[in-house]
């Protein structure tokens, strides 16, 4: 190829546990810069590109500096990826949205509070637009790939719509429901080849809610299998705060 | 035919001599209370006792993920894999999916025939097994008892002690010989009650169904479902996918796949554009239950609902297929009574 993209990787408000598991990618991370020029990147480099094909940008926004740094990094990319559950939900840093940030910001830095501006954690989109969502907490290797693949070759990449429940019916799982747990899946993004319960482990809905998900329903189901409608209520906002609150 | 009698110390034995035949494919335990169809390695794990496996046997011969073609952009060529008939043994089948199974022959026969099915399909034995009804098997009710052997090679009734082995065909009877049994001379047991039915046949189903388009158990059974999917997943009769290419990191090279889909899916509904052309979950549901018994019936004359009570078990929503259909049968006698 004459002309790599130039790439560009960010980082927000998370544990840079998606970035890392960049990283990881060991035996495909050659095959990977075949395709194109990584050009500004925090963690492994120094230095900041003027313009960028493609922007991978990991984290939620929670400060007003993230708000200035995602506009800017917006206004240069052509593309611009959200990298995991933070960015694409604002993960579980959005907990904190469902109780008053003042409380938030005393409990965290206690009398040295007005030193750190805090904001609800956000989502990308919620500030600029997104063009393509590469979710998971922490994403997977072969979405990525799948994602990166498809960026590289200019087609959209297609993004998963159906809910975790049809992938763990591909591989013949044994729902978790049969065990007497409970599980997100009916209403989580599928892609994950529904890792959790394949493992015998319920789905927290790290991968976000299914478009136009029946959130009345998924409440009556978790509280038909024995939670309070309340602790139903928490488990669909661990991942999922501020979407139950119409902000994504 | 003849009929031998298969006691329960000697069925171990029976398996083993069938994978000296060919490949025996049998309901496994599959964690903690499911059970699913898998190759047989030893066949003391072998469950011939078991209510319903997840999926059925229809998983063998249309995979859920199954790569259509190959790619190589470079080159502009593509590649199809080679199907080959499965030439197995499927053992411990229940009469309802026995009948899914012929079922689906008739769709994959019908209009444009699909290749790799009918490839796979040539040469499956199969071998069915009794059961006894549970809380949501209602096979009875569209013409599949649970002793029904259509379709069947050999068949295991369950009797005292064991099973009364018959064998319908000559291909079962090849299976059986060199494997020394006594005759079974007894009469069958009686079957066991379903506990779940849906009231009328068919014939009158086609009218009830038509007199319930517009009825509100639609809406009322939607506001209850997440469109997961489940229920159309787990159908044996169910034969719907989506197709998509991928290449891989070489950027050159990719592979078309299908997987299997469904109409309770919402993005099944998606077409190019983005446009949704079956957008309300009850329509959905409503067009679910009319490709069971009467899109498909109207030709057939046949439900094509086996009543395995997969979809039902399944849901976690506790949406039942037999309700609503005995709904829609209350709904049109009261109007026409
Ligand atoms: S285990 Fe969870 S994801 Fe899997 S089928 Fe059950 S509810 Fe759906
Ligand atoms: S099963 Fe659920 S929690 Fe687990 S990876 Fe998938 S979406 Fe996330
Ligand atoms: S399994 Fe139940 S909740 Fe899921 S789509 Fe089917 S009817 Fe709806
Ligand atoms: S509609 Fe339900 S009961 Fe009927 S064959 Fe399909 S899964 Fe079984």
């Amino acid at each position: 190829m004459a002309n790599k993209p130039r790439v560009g990787i960010f980082d927000f408000t998370g544990c840079e546990g998606c970035e890392l598991n960049q990283l990881n990618f060991e035996d495909q991370l050659l095959d990977i810069l075949e395709h194109v020029e990584i050009v500004e990147w925090r963690e492994a480099m120094d230095g900041r590109a003027e313009s960028l094909d493609i922007a991978f940008v990991e984290g939620a926004l929670s400060t007003p500096d993230c708000i200035k740094r995602i506009h800017e990094i917006r206004r240069k990319s052509k593309v611009l990826v959200a990298l995991g559950a933070c960015a694409v939900q604002g993960g579980i840093n959005a907990l904190k949205n469902i109780r008053p940030i003042e409380q938030v910001r005393e409990e965290v830095y206690g009398q040295d509070k007005y030193l750190f501006p805090t904001l609800p954690a956000l989502p990308l989109s919620a500030v600029v637009k997104v063009d393509v969502n590469i979710r998971g907490c922490p994403m997977t290797q072969l979405e990525f790939l799948k994602v990166f693949t498809a960026l590289v070759m200019g087609k959209a990449p297609v993004e998963p719509g159906n809910a975790v429940c049809t992938e763990c019916k591909l591989k013949d799982n044994e729902c978790v429901y049969e065990k007497g747990m409970i599980c997100l899946g009916p209403v989580t993004r599928a892609g994950c080849d529904a890792q959790c319960p394949t493992f015998g482990q319920y789905c927290t809905g790290c991968r976000g809610l299914v478009p136009e998900p029946n959130v009345e329903a998924m409440e009556e189901i978790l509280v038909a299998h024995g939670l309070s409608m309340d602790d139903a209520r928490k488990k669909l906002q661990m991942f999922n705060a501020n979407q139950l609150e119409g902000v994504s | 035919m003849a009929r031998f009698y298969l006691e329960n110390g000697k069925v171990a034995a029976f398996i083993g001599h069938l994978q000296q035949q060919k490949t025996v494919y049998a309901p496994h335990r599959k964690g903690r209370n499911a059970f699913a169809f898998a190759p047989v390695d030893r066949p003391q794990d072998v469950v011939l006792d078991y209510p319903r496996t997840v999926s059925s046997i229809k998983r063998y011969f249309l995979p859920p993920r199954e790569e259509l073609l190959s790619f190589n952009l470079v080159e502009n060529t593509c590649e199809q894999p080679v199907v080959a008939p499965l030439d197995a043994v499927f053992l411990g089948v229940h009469s309802y999916d026995v009948h899914a199974v012929l079922k689906l022959d008739h769709n994959f026969v019908s209009g444009n025939p699909e290749r790799n099915y009918l490839t796979r399909r040539q040469g499956a034995l199969i071998v069915g097994v009794g059961f006894t009804p549970d809380r949501f098997h209602f096979s009875g009710s569209v013409g599949v008892p649970a002793g029904d052997t259509t379709g069947c090679d050999l068949f295991l009734h369950p009797c005292e002690g064991g099973y009364a082995l018959e064998a319908l065909t000559p291909d079962g009877e090849g299976l059986v010989a060199g494997f020394p049994l006594p005759a079974h001379t007894a009469g069958l047991p009686a079957a066991a009650p379903f506990h779940q039915h849906i009231y009328v046949p068919q014939a009158k189903l086609k009218d009830v169904l038509a007199h319930g388009y517009d009825s509100e158990v639609w809406e009322e059974e939607a506001e209850k479902c997440t469109s997961c999917g489940t229920c159309n997943l787990v159908c044996p009769t169910c034969y719907c996918f989506d197709v998509e290419d991928a290449v891989d990191i070489t950027v050159t090279r990719g592979s078309r796949e299908r997987r299997w889909d469904g109409c309770l899916l919402r993005s099944f509904t998606e077409v190019a554009g983005g446009e949704v052309f079956r957008e309300e979950p009850a329509a959905r549901q409503r067009h679910r239950v009319f490709r069971k018994f009467k899109y498909i019936s109207d030709e057939t004359g046949e439900p094509w609902c086996v009543g395995c009570g997969r979809c039902t078990a399944s849901c976690t929503a506790g949406i039942s297929i037999v309700s609503i259909v005995n709904r829609l049968v209350n709904d049109h006698d009261a109007v026409k009574a």
